[in-house]
């Protein structure tokens, strides 16, 4: 229980400092451990993404009382990071930031093959490290929600199956996000209500939980280089188990909008095994300082802006 | 006698129809593992979150017959100056207005749905208000070694029979119990008491102990009625962020 007091102290005081100490503390934590596999699979995100997909042919996962696989527990993202999902190279200015370095890292997209946002070209100067990132406070930053699915690969999360095999519930500590995905068949949410992380629908196909996510408002990212999705993005989420320790995390991304083509992402959750571990409070703008400061000197706070009326 | 209501209860929701519309499965009265059944998506029908007393109308704010038993909030005398100091001062003074977590109890009577999970380890709480989340833990640990100050406290809980009693912890001082001004220290400990009174209504109890402010415990009780409206769900309302929009002008 020492660590949670410990880790309780940290985040209060990082609140407090500047906002890039908000995102440093789960980079630290996947800084100290860089495995050479992740579930036996390869530790890319595309390698294991191809070798994830095999594995779980022949994968019985655990299952509840009541037959379901059971994907319960705490979880944290490998094979991700959160400066921009088509990769960061070694030409890029911000690896040598003194504030925050980015480092380099590949992919987490794995579909197109060169593994980038198949942006429509009026989208290709707002995203990737563009107008988003260069004239908006992150929204993530400013307090909201990291999204879907940027919060899965932020600090740790916990999924949930609650009696009666209605509901799947996915806990995020991070700004205390919750997602409830609906498994009872029931419609779409009207367009004409948006939410930050989406409506969630869920079903199972094999092993795979397969989740649709519609009715977006689009104040979110995908990264640190604002890299984004609008009020009109479908997103279809699959986890799969590949072994008793691994989630296979499979993210496609469609918006005819403002890509091509859909695009695919994939990384993998791997289960958090502390003893006594638990999801703390994440207060994020109750304890927030610089907020007003920033306001103060012209920056400004994301809501679509840059893709509205496209 | 209290055996035999449970028993009619049960038999009531085993042989009641299925008339609910598609997305809304009917609720047992226990789940699989014994305990009474708690979830669904639930809201209040009274004006606590304005004043936890007996108050008349004022503009905006609807006349309410109080949720305090006995209706006398037993504050300090020092407390009780800085309550009334407080109402004066609630436009601004109160929390809430700032877009921050209202805290517990506030939030299980602020006029938004919640939604209520269960496993055998955890009853877990989904408020629409500010997407506030209330871990509580029914698999037998101990509150985390303290001191520690959290918006919406630390909450351990068991099965008591029909009920679930909560007991919660680790406040920060910074949430009111209402707008009208009633407040707590840090020293706040609850013990809330959850028993459902048939298909559709929880009695929601909530014994307030706070040595710095009162003078003994005391207790609020209320209704959480449970919403029927076919493919009724938890929404979002982010009170920081509509802030930051409306700043924004958008």
């Amino acid at each position: 229980m020492l660590h949670q007091e410990a880790d309780v102290r940290i985040r209060h005081s990082a609140l407090v400092l500047a906002l890039a100490l908000i995102v440093v503390a789960p980079l630290v934590a996947q800084e100290a451990a860089k495995p050479k596999t992740v579930g036996g699979c390869p530790a890319e995100p595309a390698a294991f993404h191809t070798c994830a997909l095999e594995k779980a042919k022949s994968f019985t996962p655990p299952k509840t009382a009541t037959g379901k696989p059971d994907l319960q527990g705490y979880w944290r993202a490998q094979l991700s990071q959160a400066f921009s999902v088509e990769g960061v190279s070694g030409n890029e200015p911000l690896v040598g930031s003194r504030v925050m370095p980015w480092e380099i890292a590949p992919a987490m997209i794995v579909d197109p093959p060169d593994r980038k946002i198949p942006y429509q070209p009026w989208a290709v100067p707002i995203g990737r490290i563009g107008e988003n990132h260069n004239k908006y406070i992150d929204p993530r930053t400013a307090c909201g929600s990291g999204g879907v699915p940027r919060l899965a690969l932020q600090d740790a999360n916990q999924i949930l199956q609650p009696a009666g095999d209605q509901f799947v519930l996915w806990l995020f500590e991070d700004h205390h996000v919750q997602r409830i995905i609906a498994l009872d068949g029931r419609p779409r949410l009207g367009d004409n209500i948006k939410v930050t992380n989406g409506d969630s629908r869920g079903r199972w196909e094999g092993n795979t939980l397969v989740i649709d996510v519609n009715n977006f408002n689009g104040y979110n990212w995908f990264d640190d280089s604002g890299n984004f999705y609008t009020d009109t993005a479908h997103i279809v989420e699959r986890l799969t188990m590949i072994d008793r320790d691994t989630i296979h995390y499979e993210v496609r991304v469609e918006d005819p909008r403002v890509y091509t083509r859909p695009w695919t992402l994939a990384w993998a959750l791997v289960r958090e095994k502390e003893a006594g571990f638990e999801l703390l409070e994440e207060a994020c703008r109750e304890g927030e300082r610089d907020l007003d400061r920033l306001r103060q000197a012209g920056a400004k706070f994301y809501f679509g802006d840059t893709w509205r009326g496209r | 006698m209290r055996s035999g209501f449970a028993i009619v209860v049960l038999a009531a929701s085993l042989t009641l129809p299925a008339t609910r519309a598609a997305g809304q499965a009917p609720a047992s009265a226990r789940t699989s593992d014994g305990k009474p059944n708690l979830q669904g998506i639930w809201q209040v029908l009274n004006t606590a979150a304005w004043d936890i007393q007996d108050h008349q109308a004022r503009l905006g704010v609807p006349a309410g017959q109080g949720i305090v038993d006995g209706n006398e909030l037993p504050y300090l005398p020092a407390a009780l100056a800085k309550k009334r100091a407080n109402f004066e001062n609630r436009a601004t003074a109160d929390p809430e207005t700032k877009g921050y977590l209202p805290g517990v109890p506030r939030i299980m009577y602020m006029p938004f749905p919640f939604q209520i999970f269960q496993t055998a380890d955890q009853v877990v709480m989904v408020f629409e208000y500010d997407r506030g989340v209330r871990n509580i833990y029914t698999n037998g640990t101990p509150h985390p070694r303290g001191p520690l100050n959290w918006w919406m406290g630390d909450s351990r809980g068991r099965w008591e029979g029909n009920t679930l009693v909560v007991d919660v912890v680790y406040f920060t001082d910074q949430t009111w119990f209402d707008r009208a001004g009633n407040f707590h220290s840090d020293a706040l400990h609850l013990v809330e008491r959850f028993t459902p009174t048939g298909a559709d209504h929880i009695t929601y109890e909530v014994t307030v102990e706070d040595p710095n402010v009162f003078s003994r415990p005391w207790t609020m009780r209320m209704v959480l009625y449970r919403r029927k409206e076919p493919n009724v769900r938890v929404l979002e309302y982010d009170p920081g962020r509509l802030m930051d929009q409306e700043q924004a002008g958008r």
